[in-house]
C-alpha cells in the first residue's frame, strides 16, 4: 500500500517535531523526558513489566511510555508479546513484576474496567459489538446513564455521539445497526465506543487487518485527528509499512523483550524489520534474491501466465452462502498452470464461498467448475481431492487440523484409507511416523514430539503442518485461502516460498487473501472480487493500486476503464 | 510426575485424580452411613465381601459387569464421536426383543449357532432403534440428545405392551415365553450363574479398542471431534454418523440381548435395572476408552452386588449403591475441573480466546519465538 496511498505522515510529525532523535538501542523512558513538551512526564509508563504463563515469558522487564498526543507504534512478531503487554494494561493479565504508572500515578490495575475509569480503552482486533443492536446501544452499554429513569433515553447519547463523530471525523449513523454495518463502519463504533468514555489513552489491536486501502487512509487521519486533541494512542502492528505511516514513535518487541524504541522519523523499514525478527529477511520469489523491503517489492513476474493451458475454469457460477444469501453471482474466471492468481477482496465478498464450490464443499446453485478438463461440480471432495486439488483453508485452527489430534493423525486426514497409510482395516503407525517424521524434516516444523496434540503448536508450525499435508499429494491445483493470516514475517515468507515453488513446477494456485500487499507481493494476476463477483483482473505488472483498492470497495464506475 | 505406566500412558496428576474423587466420594457416602446408623468401615467391609468374598459372590459381580460393560462400551462409542447416546436403555430393551424373538422361533440349531444368531438378532435391533435418531440428526438436524432420551420411554412402553398382550406366555404375570434352551448363552462355572456372555463383553472390548485404531474409526472419530475439518479432508459425515449410532446402539441391543439369552431366558419388564442409564457414569468415568470402561464398569459391578449383600445383612436399600454411585460421579468431575486448571496452557489458551486472538497465537510464546 505504500507505493499507493499519500503519507499522513507529514501531518503527524509536524505535531511532533519538537522530539529529538533517540538511538534505536537505548530503550529507556527516560531519554525523551527532557524533549518532552508538553507534558514533562509520560501519560503512561509501564516499568518492569514481566508476565509469564507458567514456565514460559511473555514479557520480560518490559519498559514502555506513552506521551501525550503520541501514537506509538508497538511493533512485533506474532508471540512477541505485544497483546500480552497491552492485556496487561487492559486489566486481562496480572504481570508477576513492574508497575504501571498512569499520569505519574501508580495505579493497579485488575480489570478492563479498572483500565476504562482511569481513561485507557481497547479496540481488539474482533470487534465486540451486538450485531443486533444499534450504534448508539452499543456505544452506551455498560456506562451508567445520568438520571435515574427507567425507560432508556438515547437522544443525549446520540448527541454526544454525533458530536464525537464530527470532531474526529468519524461517519456514523447512530440508529443504525451495528449487523448491517461494514468491517469498517464497526471498526468507528468501537473506536466511539472507547471515546464515549472520556479516555486519555486508545489501544487499537492489529487496526488495519481487515480494512480496505480506503478506509485505512480514513483511519489514520482519524487518528491524527484525535492525537490533535490531546489523546495518546498504542498502535499494535506486525505491519511495518503502517508503522512508518501512521506512528510518531515505534517500540520493537520481540521475544518478550523490547529491543529498541525509535522515532519513526529518524528510521527505515528495513531497520525495523531487522530489529523485529533480529535477522535480515530474504524473500525468496523463485526467480530472483534479495533483501526486500517487507510488503513494497513485487516478485517478479518473468513467468507469464500466457500460452500456458488452463487449470482451473469456474464459469459463471451462482452460489448461496450459510444463511441462504446470494453470495457467488454469476462469477467466472480461469488460473493457469504454472501462475498464481490473487483475489483481492475485503472480507465476506465471496472468497470462502469461491473456495468451498471449487473444492466440493458447497454446492453450486448454477455454473460449471472445471479442473485440468474434467468437469468437477457436484463431485464429492474426496473425489475432488483425488482429481487433483490441494486445499489450504481459511481456517487451518477449525477447518485444516483436529487441534486435538497428534502431527501424524492431521497428515493422514485426507488419505486415511488409501495405501501405504492403511491396510485393509487397520491404520498403518510405522508408515504414519514415517510420513509424519518426513513431513516435519521437509517443511522444518518445530514440535517438541510427534505424539503431542497439534493444539500445543504454534500457528506457523500448524500451518506447516497443513502445508506439509496438502503439498505432498498429487495435484494441479492449489487453493491457498489466507495462507498467511496470524502468521509472522518470517513463517509467512516460507509459505510463499513454497507456493512460489509450486508454481514454478507447473501448478495452479488461486490464492485468495484479505492482506492486499500479500496479493500484490505473490499473485502474477490479480482478481478483484466484490460481492460475489469479479470486478475485474490485472495482470499484476500493470496493476494500479489505487484502481483495485477501489474495486474493492465496489466503487466501479471511478475504477473503470 | 512419576513415569509408572498406566494403559499405556504415563501416570501423572491428571490420572490419580479420579482416584482421590473416589476416595472422596467414599468418605462422603461413609458419612452418610454413619448418620444412619451405620458404622461405615462395617459397610464397606461387607460390600467388598459381598462381591468379592467368594467364587459365587465374584461370579455374581462378573454377571453383573458384563452388561455393564457392554452398555458402556455402546454409550463410549458414541460419545468418543461427540455424539451424545443417552437411550442405550431402550436399545437394550429392543436389542432384548430381538434376542427373544428369534430365541423363540429357531429350533433344532446347534447351541453356538442359535446363541449368535439371538445375539445378532439383539445388535440389529439395536442398531436399527438407534438409527432413529441418527437419520433425524444427518436429515433435519435433531438434536440426537433429545430423541434418544425419549425413544427410552417409547422403547420401554412399547416391550411392556408387548408382554402385556401379544407376546406374553400364559400365567398371571407379564412374562414372555422362555427362549429354547439351545439359545441360552452356557454356563462357565458350575453351580453360579456366571455364563458366556463374559466372553462376549471380553469380545466387545476388543472390539471398541481395535476399532480406533481402524480406518472406519479413525473416519468416526474424526468426524465427531471436528465436523469442519472431517468435510473438507473428504470424509463422510453422513455415513460416518449413522455407522457410529448403529455401532453404539448395536452394541447396546447386544447387552439386551446377552441378558436374555445369559441371565432370565425371557423377556420381562424389568430385564435391565437401568444398565442402560449407568452406562452413561461408566462411559464418562472410563474416559470413553475401552479400558477405562472396563476397570469402571468392574466397579461399579462391586459396588451393585456389595450392595445388595448390605442390604441382606445390614437393611441398607440397596438405593445406596446408587446414592454411592452418584457422589463418584460428582467428585470425578469436580476432580476433572482441578485438573483443567492445573493445566497451564489450556488456561492460557482460554485466556486467550478471552481477548479474541485464538486464531494467531497457540501454543507457549517461549516456543513460537524459537520457532519462527
Amino acid at each position: 500500500m505504500s507505493d499507493a496511498g499519500p503519507s499522513f505522515l507529514t501531518n503527524s510529525t509536524d505535531d511532533h517535531s519538537a522530539y529529538t532523535p533517540t538511538s534505536p538501542s537505548v530503550p529507556k523512558p527516560s531519554e525523551f523526558l527532557s524533549v518532552q513538551t508538553q507534558d514533562d512526564q509520560p501519560v503512561l509508563s509501564m516499568n518492569g513489566i514481566t508476565c509469564r504463563f507458567k514456565d514460559v515469558i511473555a514479557n520480560k522487564d518490559v519498559h514502555f511510555d506513552l506521551f501525550r498526543g503520541e501514537i506509538h507504534g508497538l511493533l512485533g512478531e506474532n508471540g512477541a508479546g505485544k497483546t500480552t503487554l497491552m492485556s496487561v494494561l487492559y486489566g486481562l493479565y496480572k504481570p508477576e513484576a513492574g508497575e504501571i504508572l498512569v499520569k505519574g500515578r501508580r495505579v493497579d490495575i485488575k480489570s478492563p474496567l479498572d483500565a476504562i475509569s482511569l481513561g485507557i480503552a481497547m479496540v481488539h482486533q474482533h470487534f465486540l459489538l451486538t450485531p443486533n443492536h444499534t450504534v448508539t446501544e452499543n456505544i452506551i452499554v455498560g456506562v451508567k446513564p445520568r438520571e435515574r429513569t427507567i425507560f432508556l433515553r438515547t437522544t443525549d447519547a446520540e448527541k454526544k455521539i454525533l458530536e464525537l463523530s464530527k470532531k474526529y471525523g468519524l461517519k456514523i449513523d447512530p440508529k443504525a445497526i451495528v449487523g448491517n454495518l461494514s468491517v469498517g463502519e464497526q471498526q468507528r463504533v468501537e473506536i466511539i465506543k472507547a471515546l464515549y468514555r472520556d479516555i486519555d489513552i486508545l489501544i487499537l489491536d492489529e487496526p488495519t487487518s481487515m480494512l480496505t486501502p480506503v478506509e485505512e487512509k480514513a483511519l489514520f487521519s482519524t487518528l491524527s485527528a484525535m492525537v490533535k486533541a490531546g489523546l495518546s494512542i498504542i498502535f499494535i502492528t506486525h505491519k511495518l509499512q503502517e508503522v512508518i505511516e501512521a506512528s510518531t514513535r515505534v517500540t520493537v518487541l520481540r521475544g518478550g523483550k523490547v529491543v529498541g524504541t525509535v522515532m519513526t522519523s529518524q528510521t527505515t523499514e528495513t531497520e525495523l524489520a531487522r530489529l523485529m525478527i533480529g535477522r535480515t529477511l530474504t524473500h525468496s520469489t523463485g526467480h530472483q534474491q534479495g533483501e526486500i523491503h517487507v510488503g513494497i517489492e513485487k516478485s517478479p513476474n518473468t513467468k507469464a501466465s500466457a500460452g500456458h493451458a488452463t487449470v482451473l475454469e469456474i464459469k459463471n457460477v451462482f452460489a448461496l452462502n450459510n444463511s441462504a444469501v446470494q453470495a457467488l453471482k454469476d462469477l467466472s474466471l480461469t488460473v493457469s498452470k504454472g501462475e498464481i492468481l490473487g483475489i483481492a477482496g475485503v472480507d465476506g465478498n465471496g472468497q470462502s464461498e469461491m473456495a468451498e464450490i471449487v473444492s466440493g464443499l458447497r454446492k453450486v446453485q448454477s455454473g460449471q467448475v472445471v479442473i485440468d478438463g474434467r468437469d468437477i461440480t457436484g463431485m464429492s471432495p474426496k473425489q475432488i481431492r483425488e482429481w487433483g486439488l490441494a486445499y489450504i483453508p481459511e481456517d487451518r485452527l477449525n477447518t485444516g487440523l483436529i487441534l486435538e489430534y497428534s502431527i501424524a493423525e492431521n497428515l493422514i486426514l485426507d488419505r486415511w484409507y488409501s495405501k501405504p497409510y492403511s491396510g485393509k482395516i487397520f491404520l498403518n503407525k510405522h508408515e504414519m511416523k514415517r510420513f509424519a517424521e518426513e513431513i516435519v524434516t521437509n517443511f522444518d516444523v518445530r514440535t517438541p514430539s510427534l505424539d503431542i496434540q497439534v493444539r500445543y503448536l504454534s500457528g506457523g508450525n500448524l500451518q506447516k503442518i497443513v502445508l506439509g499435508r496438502e503439498l505432498s499429494r498429487e495435484h494441479k491445483l492449489i487453493i491457498a485461502h489466507n495462507p498467511t493470516r496470524g502468521l509472522d514475517v518470517g513463517a509467512a515468507e516460507y509459505v510463499h516460498k513454497q507456493l512460489f515453488k509450486q508454481r514454478d513446477s507447473g501448478v495452479g494456485v488461486l490464492l485468495l487473501s484479505l492482506d492486499l500487499d500479500e496479493i500484490l507481493l505473490v499473485s502474477d494476476r490479480i482478481a478483484v472480487i466484490y460481492a460475489g463477483r469479479i470486478m475485474g483482473v490485472f495482470d499484476r505488472a500493470t496493476a494500479d493500486v489505487d484502481k483495485i483498492g477501489l474495486l474493492m470497495g465496489g466503487y466501479v464506475a471511478e475504477a473503470s476503464n | 510426575m512419576t513415569t509408572t505406566l498406566i494403559l499405556g500412558k504415563r501416570l501423572s496428576f491428571k490420572h490419580i485424580v479420579p482416584f482421590l474423587s473416589g476416595g472422596l466420594a467414599f468418605l462422603v457416602g461413609g458419612i452418610i452411613l454413619y448418620a444412619a446408623g451405620v458404622d461405615p468401615l462395617e459397610a464397606y467391609a461387607i460390600i467388598i465381601k459381598g462381591s468379592l468374598g467368594s467364587t459365587r459372590a465374584i461370579a455374581d459381580t462378573l454377571v453383573k459387569t458384563i452388561s455393564l460393560l457392554i452398555a458402556g462400551l455402546a454409550v463410549a462409542v458414541a460419545f468418543k464421536c461427540k455424539l451424545w447416546n443417552i437411550g442405550a436403555e431402550g436399545q437394550l430393551y429392543m436389542g432384548a426383543l430381538g434376542g427373544l424373538l428369534v430365541g423363540i422361533a429357531v429350533v433344532g440349531m446347534i447351541p453356538v449357532v442359535s446363541v449368535i444368531l439371538v445375539l445378532i438378532a439383539g445388535i440389529a435391533f439395536g442398531a436399527m432403534f438407534s438409527l432413529v435418531p441418527a437419520v433425524l440428526k444427518v436429515k433435519l438436524g435433531v438434536s440426537e440428545i433429545i430423541v434418544t432420551v425419549l425413544l427410552n420411554f417409547v422403547a420401554l412402553l412399547f416391550i411392556s405392551y408387548l408382554l402385556h398382550g401379544p407376546i406374553k406366555a400364559p400365567g398371571f404375570l407379564p412374562y414372555s415365553p422362555d427362549i429354547f434352551p439351545e439359545s441360552e448363552l452356557p454356563i462357565l462355572i458350575e453351580r453360579t450363574r456366571l455364563h458366556a456372555g463374559l466372553i462376549i463383553a471380553a469380545l466387545a472390548a476388543i472390539f471398541v479398542h481395535f476399532l480406533w485404531k481402524s480406518k472406519i474409526g479413525f473416519e468416526l472419530k474424526s468426524v465427531g471431534m471436528n465436523i469442519s475439518a472431517a468435510r473438507y479432508a473428504g470424509m463422510n459425515i453422513t455415513k460416518s454418523i449413522l455407522i457410529t449410532m448403529a455401532i453404539s446402539g448395536g452394541l447396546a441391543g447386544l447387552t439386551g440381548a446377552v441378558l436374555l439369552a445369559g441371565v432370565q431366558h425371557r423377556l420381562i419388564e424389568g430385564i435391565s435395572p437401568g444398565y442402560g442409564f449407568i452406562a452413561v457414569i461408566i462411559a464418562l468415568l472410563g474416559r470413553e476408552n475401552a479400558l477405562g470402561v472396563c476397570l469402571v464398569a468392574f466397579f461399579f459391578a462391586v459396588l451393585l452386588a456389595g450392595s445388595e449383600a448390605m442390604y441382606r445383612t445390614l437393611g441398607i436399600p440397596v438405593a445406596f449403591a446408587q446414592t454411592l454411585q452418584a457422589l463418584v460421579l460428582v467428585f470425578v468431575l469436580i476432580g476433572e475441573v482441578f485438573t483443567r486448571i492445573h493445566l497451564p496452557r489450556r488456561f492460557k489458551r482460554s485466556n486467550e480466546d478471552k481477548i479474541g486472538n485464538q486464531g494467531k497465537q497457540i501454543g507457549p510464546p517461549a516456543e513460537r519465538g524459537k520457532v519462527e
